[in-house]
């Protein structure tokens, strides 16, 4: 690990306000570009670099869920069911990280990679069945007020069990590898357990502060996390978040996620070829 | 509707957290990069990190106590499970 110099620490910072503007173009948060950073540009230790990022998914997810308050698009009952899940996974994993070598890690991370961005490319942006307004979104389902389409949108939650599965294993990934771990959750509550794509990234990033900060917590205990290198990567994914957000809202992303999906198949051959060596 | 009530309040304490924390660890780093001032820096560092990993179990926190006053015991007891699950993250970590 390079020693903390001001330089390393605005490279950090950089490369955080990178990462945080790509993560809040394509929606998937920015982990899975500044761990991959770390490890393979900056030569941190696996843990060290998982341990940055899981602080800086812990920012994000306060201040975008801060900032959608109110809107009734972060589902609070939902969120807290799946956070039982994803909480325990996430424990399992930071604890696992201790016990698990580099290459290890290097090469899951190289699996995860390649599925998010299989996962980005062709993730259906498809419609959810809307019931009538009026109908009973049951104890954990939800209705919100749709800008677009200018309705109200219901929904009821099916198949809770894949929900939570789903939610397990990203609290596993996100603490084991320091991403988010939305792009499992995501996908899950809307293809299968019919929530609908807005107001299931909004309940995944909001349940993602938890899920982050179990694992967080652990490598910070063990002295992984290193303070003034994760203090410049938050400030760096907060100002790069902010500023993704408003570019996002007049670009069209399409081409931009080919791109990332490409590069992410390059950091995922990259992590199998350090795993391997 | 309290679930409002709960949402207004779960927003408050994200933005305090958040806010708080971005200031302790932007001046943390400002002292140690450019005045080297190791003590406080090392001091605002770590609290800016206990505060936005404080920030997520202060809603859990908040979330408990209003499912208690709205007497929704299953998710008093769901929210439970997870400040304790979260507990269980914190003894892992100093053991």
């Amino acid at each position: 690990m390079p020693p903390v110099t001001a330089a390393i620490a605005l490279v950090i910072f950089g490369a955080g306000a990178l990462a945080g503007s790509l993560g809040a173009l394509l929606g998937i948060g920015g982990g899975v570009f500044l761990v991959p950073f770390l490890t393979l540009v900056l030569n941190f230790p696996f843990t060290a670099a998982a341990a940055i990022s899981l602080t800086t998914v812990i920012a994000t997810s306060s201040a975008v869920s801060a900032g959608r308050t109110g809107k009734h698009l972060i589902n609070l009952r939902l969120g807290m069911v799946l956070e039982v899940a994803t909480v325990a996974g996430s424990l399992l994993g930071a604890v696992t990280a201790q016990h698990l070598r580099q290459a290890t890690l290097e090469r899951v991370f190289g699996v995860v990679a390649a599925v998010v961005a299989v996962i980005m490319v062709t993730r259906m942006r498809r419609r959810n069945v809307m019931l009538d307004p009026a109908a009973d979104p049951g104890v954990l389902g939800g209705r919100y007020y749709e800008d677009e389409s200018s309705g109200t949108v219901t929904y009821r939650v099916r198949r809770l069990p894949i929900a939570l599965g789903a939610s397990f294993v990203a609290g596993n990934v996100s603490s084991l590898l320091g991403i988010g771990g939305g792009v499992i959750k995501v996908p899950a509550l809307n293809a299968w357990c019919g929530v609908p794509l807005r107001a299931a990234a909004a309940t995944s990033a909001f349940m993602i502060g938890v899920t982050a900060t179990s694992g967080a917590v652990v490598y910070y205990g063990h002295g992984q996390l290193n303070a003034p290198l994760a203090a410049a990567a938050v400030l760096g994914v907060q100002v790069g978040s902010w500023s993704g957000l408003r570019i996002g809202a007049r670009t069209q992303a399409k081409w931009l996620k080919l791109l990332m999906a490409v590069v992410l198949l390059i950091v995922s051959a990259l992590m199998f070829v350090r795993g391997n060596q | 509707m309290s679930d409002l009530r709960l949402e207004a309040a779960v927003g408050l304490v994200l933005r305090i957290g958040v806010a708080a924390s971005a200031v302790c660890l932007a001046a943390g780093l400002g002292l140690s990069m450019l005045l080297s001032a190791a003590g406080p820096a090392h001091f605002l560092l770590n609290a800016g990190l206990i505060i936005l990993m404080a920030t997520p179990v202060g809603r859990v926190v908040i979330s408990v106590g209003e499912y208690a006053l709205e007497r929704d015991w299953l998710f008093v007891v769901l929210t439970t499970i997870v400040l304790c699950e979260l507990a269980a993250g914190v003894f892992a970590a100093v053991r």
